[in-house]
């Protein structure tokens, strides 16, 4: 909301007040205040001439060449075209360097072969109006040479108030009630301003007649022998700082009214009125109405209409109807000064995306004895400017509305606990006194009387006064302190020690980027990976279409980032830690059942022929492992997975993480690592060119929290030395590696140790389905030194073993 | 040829051999079987008996030199071999290194990791929420009314129509959760995902990361939030960073303030600071009456205050990133910037 200062000016002396001082205040004690700027500058440039003769130009027949005296000794010679100015007249000069609005700047010129140095500018020239027929005469006799916009008192400072933080604040919608808060900050009074109703005529006033809750008050004033008249100057200038463009002496006093008391009004030509009057009621299913900026609006029985002969002329509180509008020339007019509750204005404006300086100022629920106010004062206004205009009837005024004014006792040392600062009371009662708060001690304490504008909504409990206390007296002044209390450690919390393993580990050790996703995955990304068919927590209004779910897992989030990045690298390895939601799951309160994963992907472009250990598969297998034995679960165990944990995976080259298996026990499956299906290269655009090796890993960070970490127990040195040995086993293809381990630590008789895979190969010379797996291992005994014979006589043993699995020893 | 002449010319080759293969094949020729002592010593049994031990000491003595000499040579081999390893030649100091890739965290851990220090440290529980969150603890026990603006759809993410189950638009919840759960007096922080319903650009996101706190116990007033905040600044940025609080509006506080913090990155106004060298740092408050009432604890009896740490806007502040959507977009050219 802009606030200009010469308007704050008529509610309180502000002699020798610093805009910027002013704005930082109001920053400190009630609302932000987000620019300072002045009102026209241009005004300041242009200055005062007095046209002291004027003759027509010699060769054009409508323009006139002036002389002027801006008060520089000699007079300027100006070329005008606008018929109106004439010898005698104060005006408006820009002389030559002026940079006037649009970046227009003033050079000096011949015009049809006569020497012109300024302009003689009109009013739209200075961005005042749209008047642009002639030159802008200067009322009365302003000083001659001096800069326009003091000679005649329009020169302002405008301050930008952050909406945001008025939304609480009904009253200060207005510049009165800026200028109370100005005033208390000042230690100013705050000017007293007349808003009596003026004498009313006994005529029958228009009936109205008020049909739904949703509007508390309605004052209605019949105003009649209106003539042409122009605003004021200094109205236009107030509202052209506050942004409003001035448009005739109704609208503006209209406007002027609403921008002063902060009270929206509206004006009806009574001719256009039934005779029945106004009726107050909710919208029919079906209704339209045309609003004054000439759109039909659709309505529902939510929104609340004005009507007047079974029609709508006014959308209550936001805008008036096209079908009521006051056309130039009316004399006879009825002034709405309402009241309508804030929930159903917002409501309509917000659905209608028609939001309004009167539909802004309703939503925050404003004073219900404003209107009175309000009538009142645009009555004085419009009288002292037209002293023809009557009211020729008594005044409406009804409306189930109560005065909101309400006492609170306050216990004054609750203020200095809860603020911290040594505040005495009678300090306090100056403060809330200092906004029209009325204070009165009361039973050891003080009992405060809210006045009604600041009562609607704001204040209602003893806390609020001391907000009022506190910003007053400037939070500023309170001085700071420290917690004082027993230090307890907070309690272990696993997950987070976890999470933040996992995070050190594959972003330090593993050299992994972490990312974090968006919740939301689109529909076409679930169709994709065959998750279409499972429950959702959805949002109603998203910001995309296709794009409602929250995700249940975590994964599919981070195979639609490995296009992107593959057009950028040649492998991308990327992990989130983060949150899934399943409905289905879901308790008896309605909340979803809430899941905690590690997603893992690694994607690297496509190699001929990988050695086993380069396999996207493998490397991401190695990682998991690692990270589980860094995690304390040694025991991981990579298990073939009969079922695909995911549709999206490899229906073969996959496994499933199992830990805490040993003998009988089963052990848990806290996730898997898989490569993706082949045929999802495609549609994840990660074939081509960017033709890939990729698998994925999903730890459930729930279940592995569940398991029993194996802790760090010493293991004694061996005392006796081992020795390594390399054995090369070729078996058909069908036997698993994992008997091929078993064999070997069969053979090693409880002595083969640290068995490591180092080769993988097939070859024609091995025959068909056929490879060879070369192991290091390391034969040690506790007991004992291990001999050669030792040695031999584990390779027979395993030489045996294998045998009976239909592999060999490769010599 | 005599003993000299042949002793002489194998010192002469020893002193030539270019390196320890060659000295090694030359000590094999000369102290081997058919080498020059072999030929000495295989002679000597067929020698008179009495010149059979002139002969044998004079093996002995050309065995000593040549032995004596190969140790020479390659000691001086070894030498010249560490000379030239010490000359170091073709080294480039210029050459850039072959690259190590590293891994990274996201910027919002990295964040996150230095509050929870600076919090920890105080005294503060760490706590989690869930991001799909009750409409309750979202609004209604935050005194957010059902008729309040910040409940519209156009700032909130509904997952129903009746309005019970939202996108969480705060961490604020967390408090009410943990008021519930936990006996004062307590102080934590709740750093998690957010979610606002807006279209996104880049100073605009639907989804981000703040960090919510609140302490409760007998007496906590205004005073104790502006502490409390100054000695959070000062563990963040190891210096005095001087505050100011001013009136702002959030129904779950009461007085509501906005914090503002000192510029960090200018003395005189910057681009940051808009000129100010104020920083809007966060929103915080007294915790109203009636959101303790809702997480049953006696206001009469208790107080406390509540921030709201932005993280998204802590990380695009402190590390100059220009575009919000860089934080969520998963992008390695932007992950890679950050440490591990």
């Amino acid at each position: 909301m802009l606030i200009s200062m010469r308007w704050l000016g008529r509610h309180v002396d502000l002699t020798g007040i610093d805009p910027e001082q002013l704005a930082l205040d109001l920053t400190l004690s009630t609302a932000e205040v987000e620019g300072v700027e002045r009102f026209a500058p241009y005004l300041s440039d242009v200055v005062v001439g007095h046209v002291t003769e004027r003759v027509k130009h010699p060769d054009a027949d409508k323009l006139g060449i002036c002389q002027v005296d801006v008060g520089t000794g000699e007079p300027l010679q100006i070329v005008c075209g606008a018929p109106n100015v004439a010898a005698g007249q104060r005006v408006a000069v820009a002389t030559v360097g002026t940079v006037l609005p649009g970046d227009f700047k003033i050079k000096k010129s011949k015009i049809r072969g006569v020497p012109s140095v300024g302009m003689i500018c009109s009013e739209r020239e200075l961005g005042l109006s749209d008047e642009h027929d002639g030159i802008w005469v200067l009322p009365g006799e302003p000083t001659v040479g001096a800069p326009v916009a003091e000679a005649i008192g329009i020169d302002d400072w405008v301050l930008e108030i952050d909406n945001k933080s008025l939304t609480h604040r009904p009253d200060l919608w207005g510049h009165r009630g800026i200028a109370r808060e100005v005033a208390a900050i000042l230690q100013r009074p705050l000017l007293p301003l007349e808003t009596s109703m003026p004498d009313l005529g006994s005529e029958d006033p228009v009936s109205v007649r008020v049909e739904s809750p949703a509007c508390s008050r309605y004052i209605g004033l019949s105003i009649d022998g209106v003539g042409q008249g122009k605003t004021p100057d200094w109205m236009r200038a107030l509202l052209l700082a506050t942004d409003q463009r001035p448009i005739d002496l109704l609208v503006d006093l209209s406007n002027f009214v609403m921008g002063d008391l902060g009270q929206p009004n509206h004006i009806f030509d009574r001719d256009q009125l039934s005779s029945e009057g106004i009726v107050v009621r909710e919208a029919r299913e079906g209704e339209t109405l045309v609003t004054l900026d000439e759109v039909q609006r659709n309505l529902q029985p939510s929104d609340l209409l004005i009507c007047s002969g079974g029609e709508g002329v006014a959308l209550a509180g936001i805008m008036g109807g096209e079908n009521s509008k006051v056309l130039e020339g009316t004399a006879r007019l009825l002034l709405e000064v309402a009241c309508f509750e804030p929930v159903p204005v917002r409501r309509t404006s917000s659905r209608l995306g028609l939001r309004t300086d009167s539909s802004a100022r309703f939503e925050k629920h404003l004073d219900p004895t404003l209107p009175l106010q309000a009538a009142g004062h645009f009555a004085r206004l419009l009288r002292e400017l037209q002293p023809n205009v009557s009211f020729p009837a008594q005044l409406v005024d009804v409306g189930d509305w109560s005065d909101p004014a309400c006492e609170i006792p306050l216990n004054p040392d609750q203020v200095r606990r809860s603020l911290g600062a040594d505040i005495s009371d009678e300090v306090m009662t100056t403060l809330l006194t200092s906004i029209d708060f009325g204070v009165q001690p009361q039973d050891g304490g003080l009992m405060v009387r809210v006045p009604s504008n600041r009562a609607t909504k704001d204040i209602g409990i003893e806390m609020d006064l001391v907000e009022e206390i506190g910003r007053l007296y400037r939070y500023g002044n309170i001085p700071e302190q420290h917690l004082v209390g027993a230090l307890v450690p907070p309690p272990v919390d696993h997950r987070r020690e976890l999470t933040e393993s996992c995070r050190d580990l594959l972003a330090g050790g593993a050299r992994f980027h972490e990312t974090m996703s968006y919740s939301f995955q689109s529909d076409s990304l679930h169709q994709m990976l065959g998750l279409d068919g499972d429950s959702y927590v959805s949002v109603i209004n998203p910001v995309a279409e296709g794009s409602a779910r929250i995700r249940r897992t975590v994964l599919p989030s981070l195979l639609t980032l490995l296009e992107p990045n593959r057009r950028q690298r040649e492998e991308v390895r990327l992990f989130e830690i983060g949150k899934g939601y399943r409905p289905e799951e879901g308790n008896d309160r309605g909340e979803p059942k809430e899941v905690h994963e590690l997603g893992l992907v690694l994607c690297q472009s496509k190699i001929d022929n990988p050695s086993f250990e380069q396999g996207a598969l493998a490397r991401l297998m190695a990682v998991v492992k690692d990270l589980l034995g860094a995690l304390q679960f040694p025991d991981l165990q990579f298990v073939p997975c009969e079922e695909a944990p995911v549709p999206w995976v490899h229906p073969v080259r996959r496994v499933e993480l199992v830990v805490g298996a040993s003998g009988k026990q089963a052990g848990t499956t806290i996730g898997f690592v898989a490569e993706l299906d082949p045929g999802l290269a495609g549609p994840l655009g990660i074939d081509g060119e960017l033709a890939s090796d990729t698998a994925a890993a999903c730890v459930s960070l729930d279940l592995l929290l569940e398991q029993e970490p194996s802790g760090t127990s010493f293991v004694p040195l061996p005392r006796y030395p081992g020795f390594k040995i390399d054995v090369a086993i070729v078996a058909p293809d069908e036997v698993p590696a994992r008997d091929l381990a078993l064999a070997i630590e069969k053979a090693g008789k409880g002595n083969a140790r640290d068995l490591v895979v180092f080769d993988l190969f097939r070859g024609e010379q091995l025959g068909a389905d056929r490879r060879s797996l070369a192991y290091h291992l390391v034969l040690q005994n506790d007991k004992k030194t291990l001999t050669d014979k030792d040695a031999q006589s584990f390779l027979r043993r395993l030489e045996r073993g294998l045998g009976e699995l239909g592999a060999e020893l490769r010599s | 040829m005599d003993n000299q002449a042949n002793l002489e010319t194998a010192q002469a080759r020893i002193a030539e051999a270019p390196d320890p293969a060659a000295l090694a094949a030359l000590e094999r020729e000369l102290l081997g079987k058919d080498g020059l002592l072999g030929q000495q010593l295989s002679a000597i049994p067929s020698l008179p008996p009495a010149e059979r031990g002139p002969a044998g000491r004079a093996a002995n003595e050309l065995k000593t030199a040549l032995t004596a000499g190969l140790q020479a040579r390659a000691a001086e081999l070894a030498q010249a071999d560490l000379a030239r390893d010490r000359a170091g030649v073709g080294f480039d100091a210029t050459l850039p290194p072959p690259q190590v890739e590293r891994g990274s965290l996201h910027p919002i851990t990295h964040v996150t990791r230095k509050l929870v220090e600076v919090f920890t440290s105080m005294g503060y529980h760490i706590l989690d929420g869930p991001e799909v969150e009750l409409d309750w603890y979202n609004f209604e026990a935050l005194n957010i009314s059902a008729d309040h603006p910040a409940r519209d759809s156009q700032d909130t993410f509904y997952c129903d129509e009746k309005g019970s189950l939202v996108l969480r638009t705060h961490t604020s919840p967390v408090q009410v959760r943990a008021m519930e759960r936990l006996t004062p007096p307590f102080r934590l922080v709740c750093p998690g995902k957010v979610f606002r319903q807006e279209s996104t650009d880049a100073t605009h996101e639907h989804t981000f990361h703040q960090m919510e706190g609140l302490v409760v116990g007998k007496d906590i007033s205004v005073g104790h939030l502006v502490g409390t905040m100054k000695t959070l600044l000062r563990g963040i940025f190891g210096r005095d960073i001087d505050v100011r609080l001013r009136p702002g509006h959030f129904p779950f506080v009461e007085p509501g303030f906005e914090l503002d913090a000192r510029c960090v990155f200018c003395s005189d106004g910057c681009r940051v600071c808009k000129g100010t060298r104020w920083i809007e740092l966060l929103p915080c408050g007294l915790v109203h009456p009636k959101v303790l009432q809702a997480a049953g604890i006696d206001p009469d009896e208790w107080s406390g205050f509540a921030f709201g740490l932005g993280l998204s806007r802590l990380v695009m502040l402190s590390h100059g990133i220009d575009d919000v959507r860089h934080l969520l977009g998963g992008d390695l050219r932007f992950l890679e910037q950050f440490s591990c």
